[in-house]
C-alpha cells in the first residue's frame, strides 16, 4: 500500500485505541471498586444470598393434671410455604398448589421474607402432593412446626383457654420476639402462663440455593442455638373430678360445677357448661366454627364458674346465720316467730317455700327445710350493716384472685348505701338479700370459697390452679362454736328427716350442704347446691350452679354428690397420696 | 503454499476458548461444556482453514453473503424459533441468523467503503449508502427484538466510515445525537439518566472544543445533543402509554426482568464483588452454583469469572480482549488492501463493542441488553461467528504481503 496511507492508518489505530483504552479503563475502575474496595460487604451480600437463618420455634410447655394426666401437648403441623421469586412464579406457583388440591390459595401481603406461608395445618393427602408431585416443579415447599393439641378438647376449654395467631411482629417480654402468625395465649391458663409456657426459640442456619434447597445443613454449627422448649404447668384439677362434673350436668342446661381442695384452695375442677372445642382456635381454616362459637346464644366461650354472676339463693342463709350467732340475735335453741307460709312487711309480701307454713323452728331446723320466713324474720333484727359485715368476710363482693382470668367477676354485695343510690331502702331488701335474692349476685367459685370456709373451720382460701397454695386466711370474728353450729345446720339439710339436700349422700362418707333455688332472670330458677365432705375433716368444697336447672335438692345436689364420689374415688385409688398439706388450720373444726 | 499465521492473535483467542469452557463447565454444572467445547473445537479449526481460501474470495461474496443475511433475517422473523425468536432450527441445530448477518454486514460495508476513494468517502452520498446498508440489518434484529444486537451494526459501522476516511468533525456530529438518545433514555439507565447525559453533554461539548476550538461548532453540536436529548425524554414521559412503555421496556431488554426489577444485576454484581480480589476458587462459586446468578454460563459468564477467579481473573480476562482488540486493528493497519483494511476494523471494533457492553452489564456500568461475551459465553452460534471473524483476521494477516 501506498505509505501515505499506511501513516494514515497508523494514525488511526492510535486514535482507536486510545478510545478502547479509555473504555477499557472504565471497566477496570468499576471492577476495582466492586472486588477490591466494597468486596467485604459483597462477600457478606453473597453469604446472605446462601446462608438462611432460621426460626427453631420453641414447643410450649406441657400442661398436666394433678396426676400427671396431659391436658395441652404439642403435635405436628404441617405447612405449606411458597419461596417467593416474580409476581407471576408466584402466581403460577400458587396456581399449580391450587390445581392438585382442589382448594383456594390466598397470597397475603408481601413483605421481604423469601417465604410466604400459603397453607397452614394441612392435611396430610395435601403434604403428599406438595412432596411428590410440586416441590420438584414448583417453589414451594412443606414446613413442619409444632402446634398446640388438646386432647380432652371441650372437658378443659374454660380452664385452658385457647390461642390466637398474632396479626404483626412485636417483642414480648424478655426480648422474645413473637412474629405474625405465632399463636399466643388469649384466654385462660395460656393466657396467664404465656411467658413460661411459650419457650425460647432457638436459631438455625441452612445453606441453600435461590429456591431456598436446602444445600447443606448446619453450616455454622457453633452459631445455632437450641430451642428451649416452654416450662410445663402441672394444675391442680383432676380431669376425672372434670370429667364426672361434665358428665353429671344436664346436658341440655347451662351450668358450672367448681370443686376446691376445702383446705387450700387447690381448683379440683372447674367446669362451664356448654363448653368449647379450644383446638378449633388452632387449627387452619375452622374460621367458620370459631365464628360460629362466638355469635352461640349459649355462650359456650363464657366461663361460668368465674364470669357468670347469678343470685345464689338459699345456699346464702349461712351468712345470716353466722353473723345472727356472732352478734347474739339467736342461738342453736330460739325459736322465732312461728312460719305460716308467709309474712307481710309493708305492703310487700314474702313467701316460704312451704305455703303452709313451717310452725316454730329454731336455726338448725329453718336450715335443714330452708325456712325463707325465718331468715326474714331473722333479718328484721340483724340489720343490713351486721350482714354485709360478714358477706364481705367470707369474700362477696370481691374477686376471690384467681390466677386465671384477669376478668374475674367480681360479683355484687349490695350494702345500704347501694340502695340508697338506686332505689332506696327499705328494710325489704335485707330480707331478700338474706335469702339469697334481690340485687345479690355472685359466682359460684365464690361460693365454693364460702362453703370451703364453712367446712375448714373459718379459713378464707385463694382458688387456684397450680402452684404453691397461698396461705388461707382465718376469717377475724367468727368464732369456732359458731362455725359447728352453723356446719350441724348444713349436716341436716343433707341428713336431717325434712333435709332439702338428701340427694347429695354418699355412701361411706359424711358430708353437709345447702340447697338454692334462685329466681333469676329466667323463666325457671336456678338450681344451687354447695358442699363439703368430709363432714368432719372437709377435703372438698363443692358448688354446682345449674341455670333454670329448678329445685336445688331435686337436680343440683346430686351432680354435688356425682363430683364428690369421683373425688374419693381417685383418692382411693391413689390410697397414701392424701398428703397432709394443711396441718396448720385442720384443728380449727 | 505458506502461509505466515498471526500467531500472537491465535493463541490469544485459543487461550479465551479454552477458559470460555472451562467457565461454561464451572458455571452451568451440567454437561453443555460438552457441546461447547465441540463448538471450539470446531471453530477454531474453521478460522485456521480460512486462512488457506484464496485471496479475492471474500470481496466477490461480500455482497451474496449480505443478500443471505438479510434473507435469513426475514426467514427468522416469520419462522424463528424460541423466546424471542432468534433462533432458527435445522434439524437439530439451532442456529442465529444475527450472528452470521454481522459479519456479512460488515464485509458488504467494507467492500462499498473500500471501493470509494477516502475523499469520495467524506461527501454525503458514501456516508449514506453506507449508513442503509447497516441500517437494514439493524431493523430487522431489532424486530425480534434484539437491541443490543441491532446497535452492534453500528457500533463497528461509525469506525469503519472513520477508517475509510470520514472526517473526524462529521463522524463526531453523525454519532452524537444518536448517543443522546440513547444516554438520555431513562429506561437503560433508570434514575441515572440525567446524570449519565448531563455527563455525555459536557465531555462531548470540551471534547469537540479542544479539538477544534471553534465556538459556534461546540455551540451546534451542544444544541443538536440537547434537543435529541430531551426530544427523546419528553416523547418517552408525555406521549407513551403504560403498556406502550412495558412493551418498550421488554423490547429492549426480554431477559432481564424475570426475577423483578435489577435481580441479574444485582446478583452479577454480587457474585463479582464477593469474588474479591482473588476469587472464591475455580467451581467455588456460590452465587452460580446456587442458582442466584440467572443465565450464568452466558450472558453473565464474566460474573463467574470475577466471582470464582476474583479481581486477577477479571484482569487476565480483559487484558486478553484489549490485545486481541488491539492486534484486530493492528491487521488493519498492515492489510493490503481498502477491503481487507476496513474489514479489520469493523469486526475488531465489533468485538470491542461486544465486550464492553457485556463486561459493562455485568457490573452495572451498562444496561441489560443480552449481549453475549464473544468467545466465553456459551452459545456455538456466537462462537463460530467470533471464530469465523478471527479466521478472516487471519486470512488478511497471512495475505498481507500478497498484489
Ligand atoms: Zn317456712
Amino acid at each position: 500500500m501506498d505509505p501515505e496511507v499506511l501513516e494514515d492508518w497508523a494514525r488511526k489505530l492510535r486514535g482507536l485505541m486510545t478510545l478502547a483504552g479509555l473504555l477499557f479503563a472504565i471497566l477496570l475502575l468499576r471492577l476495582f471498586h466492586l472486588q477490591i474496595t466494597t468486596a467485604d460487604d459483597y462477600a457478606k451480600e453473597s453469604e446472605d444470598n446462601r446462608i438462611t437463618q432460621k426460626r427453631l420455634k420453641a414447643p410450649r410447655g406441657l400442661i398436666l393434671d394433678r396426676d400427671g394426666e396431659v391436658i395441652a401437648r404439642n403435635r405436628a403441623a404441617y405447612s405449606i410455604q411458597l419461596i417467593r421469586g416474580s409476581r407471576e412464579s408466584d402466581a403460577q406457583a400458587i396456581a399449580a398448589l391450587e390445581e392438585a388440591t382442589g382448594e383456594s390459595v390466598k397470597l397475603g401481603k408481601r413483605g421481604r421474607e423469601r417465604t410466604v406461608r400459603l397453607k397452614r395445618d394441612v392435611s396430610f393427602p395435601t403434604v403428599a402432593i406438595v412432596e411428590e408431585r410440586l416441590r420438584d416443579e414448583w417453589p414451594l415447599d412443606v414446613e413442619i412446626e409444632p402446634q398446640r393439641f388438646y386432647p380432652f378438647g371441650a372437658l378443659t376449654s374454660h380452664l385452658i383457654g385457647y390461642l390466637g395467631e398474632k396479626q404483626d411482629d412485636l417483642t414480648g417480654p424478655g426480648g422474645r420476639p413473637y412474629i405474625a402468625g405465632d399463636y399466643v395465649g388469649q384466654t385462660g391458663l395460656e393466657r396467664v402462663y404465656e411467658d413460661s409456657l411459650r419457650g425460647w426459640d432457638g436459631v438455625g442456619y441452612l445453606e441453600v440455593d435461590v429456591r431456598e434447597r436446602v444445600i447443606k445443613e448446619h453450616p455454622f454449627p457453633d452459631r445455632e442455638r437450641a430451642p428451649r422448649p416452654g416450662r410445663d404447668l402441672k394444675l391442680t384439677i383432676d380431669v376425672d373430678i372434670q370429667l364426672a362434673a361434665v358428665n353429671a350436668l344436664p346436658d341440655s342446661l347451662a351450668g358450672s360445677v367448681v370443686a376446691l381442695d376445702a383446705r387450700n384452695g387447690a381448683i379440683l375442677a372447674l367446669v362451664s357448661h356448654p363448653s368449647f372445642d379450644p383446638n378449633v382456635f388452632v387449627s387452619y381454616g375452622s374460621q367458620a366454627e370459631r365464628q360460629r362459637l362466638i355469635q352461640d346464644p349459649r355462650k359456650p366461650m363464657l366461663n361460668r364458674g368465674i364470669q357468670g354472676g347469678y343470685p345464689p339463693g338459699s345456699t346464702l342463709k349461712m351468712i345470716a346465720s353466722v353473723a345472727a350467732l356472732e352478734s347474739g340475735v339467736t342461738d342453736t335453741l330460739s325459736t322465732f316467730a312461728a312460719c305460716a307460709g308467709s309474712l307481710q312487711v309493708g305492703d310487700v309480701v314474702f313467701r316460704c317455700l312451704n305455703r303452709d307454713g313451717h310452725g316454730e323452728l329454731n336455726l338448725l331446723e329453718a336450715t335443714e327445710v330452708s325456712c325463707n320466713i325465718y331468715f326474714n324474720h331473722l333479718a328484721q333484727i340483724l340489720g343490713i350493716e351486721a350482714w354485709h359485715d360478714y358477706a364481705a368476710r367470707f369474700g362477696f363482693g370481691a374477686p376471690t384472685g384467681v390466677d386465671l382470668e384477669p376478668s374475674e367477676l367480681s360479683g355484687i354485695l349490695p350494702d345500704r348505701r347501694y340502695h340508697q343510690e338506686r332505689d332506696g331502702w327499705v328494710t325489704g331488701h335485707l330480707m331478700n338479700l338474706v335469702i339469697g335474692q334481690g340485687a345479690m349476685l355472685v359466682t359460684p367459685l365464690q361460693m365454693a370459697r364460702y362453703v370451703a370456709a364453712l367446712g375448714n373451720g373459718g379459713y378464707l382460701v385463694t382458688p387456684h390452679l397450680q402452684g404453691d397454695a397461698p396461705p388461707p386466711v382465718r376469717i377475724e370474728g367468727v368464732s369456732d362454736a359458731t362455725l359447728d353450729i352453723v356446719r350441724r345446720s348444713m349436716y341436716r339439710v343433707v341428713y336431717g328427716d325434712h333435709g332439702t339436700g338428701k340427694r347429695a349422700q354418699i355412701e361411706g362418707i359424711l358430708l353437709a350442704g345447702k340447697s338454692g333455688t334462685a329466681q333469676g332472670p329466667r323463666a325457671d330458677d336456678d338450681a344451687w347446691f354447695v358442699s363439703f365432705a368430709p363432714y368432719d375433716e372437709p377435703e372438698i368444697a363443692v358448688a354446682i350452679l345449674i341455670e333454670g336447672g329448678g329445685g336445688g335438692g331435686t337436680h343440683a345436689a346430686p351432680v354435688a354428690r356425682a363430683v364428690m364420689e369421683a373425688y374419693f374415688l381417685d383418692q382411693a385409688r391413689h390410697g397414701a397420696m392424701a398428703v397432709d398439706l394443711d396441718g396448720r388450720h385442720r384443728g380449727g373444726s | 503454499m505458506r502461509r505466515e499465521l498471526d500467531l500472537g492473535l491465535l493463541v490469544a483467542v485459543a487461550m479465551l476458548v479454552t477458559f470460555g469452557v472451562t467457565m461454561v463447565y464451572s458455571a452451568s454444572g451440567s454437561d453443555v461444556w460438552r457441546s461447547q467445547g465441540l463448538y471450539a473445537v470446531i471453530s477454531v479449526f474453521v478460522a485456521v482453514a480460512i486462512v488457506y481460501v484464496p485471496e479475492k474470495l471474500f470481496y466477490d461474496l461480500a455482497y451474496p453473503l449480505y443478500g443471505l443475511g438479510m434473507l435469513s433475517l426475514v426467514v427468522v422473523l416469520v419462522w424463528g424459533t424460541g423466546n424471542p425468536a432468534r433462533w432458527l432450527a435445522i434439524g437439530s441445530l439451532r442456529l442465529q441468523p444475527a450472528e452470521f448477518a454481522k459479519i456479512a454486514t460488515i464485509m458488504a460495508i467494507a467492500r462499498f467503503l473500500g471501493d470509494q476513494s477516502s475523499e469520495r468517502v467524506s461527501g454525503p452520498r458514501a456516508i449514506v449508502l453506507a449508513v442503509l446498508l447497516a441500517v437494514l440489518p439493524m431493523g430487522l434484529v431489532a424486530r425480534q427484538p434484539d437491541l443490543g444486537t441491532a446497535v452492534s451494526f453500528g457500533a463497528a459501522l461509525i469506525p469503519m466510515l472513520y477508517w475509510a476516511g470520514m472526517r473526524p468533525l462529521h463522524v463526531f456530529f453523525l454519532t452524537a445525537p444518536m448517543l443522546s438518545v440513547v444516554f438520555s433514555f431513562e429506561p437503560l439507565w433508570q434514575d441515572q439518566a440525567p446524570i449519565v447525559f448531563a455527563l455525555f453533554i459536557i465531555l462531548s461539548s470540551v471534547i469537540i472544543q479542544l479539538l477544534l476550538a471553534r465556538l459556534w461548532v461546540t455551540l451546534t453540536l451542544l444544541g443538536v445533543n440537547l434537543s435529541a436529548g430531551l426530544v427523546t425524554t419528553y416523547l418517552w414521559a408525555n406521549f407513551l402509554r403504560g403498556y406502550q412503555k412495558a412493551r418498550i421496556m421488554t423490547f429492549l431488554n426480554p431477559e432481564s426482568d424475570a426475577l423483578g426489577s435489577g435481580w441479574n444485576i444485582i446478583q452479577s454484581k454480587i457474585a463479582i464483588g464477593s469474588g474479591g480480589p482473588t476469587g472464591k476458587g475455580f467451581l467455588q462459586g456460590t452465587q452460580s452454583k446456587y442458582e442466584f446468578l440467572p443465565a450464568a454460563h452466558t450472558d453473565f459468564i464474566f460474573s463467574v469469572i470475577g466471582e470464582e477467579l476474583g479481581f486477577v481473573g477479571s484482569i487476565f480476562v480483559l487484558s486478553l480482549f484489549l490485545f486481541v482488540i488491539w492486534r484486530c486493528l493492528y491487521v488493519g493497519t498492515v492489510a493490503n488492501n481498502r477491503f481487507a483494511s476496513l474489514l479489520a476494523v469493523g469486526l475488531g471494533s465489533m468485538l470491542a463493542f461486544h465486550v464492553f457492553v457485556n463486561v459493562g452489564m455485568t457490573i452495572g456500568v451498562m444496561p441489560v441488553t443480552g449481549l453475549p461475551l464473544p468467545f466465553l459465553s456459551y452459545g456455538g452460534s456466537s462462537l463460530l461467528t467470533n471464530c469465523l471473524a478471527v479466521g478472516l483476521l487471519l486470512h488478511i494477516y497471512a495475505h498481507r504481503h500478497e498484489y
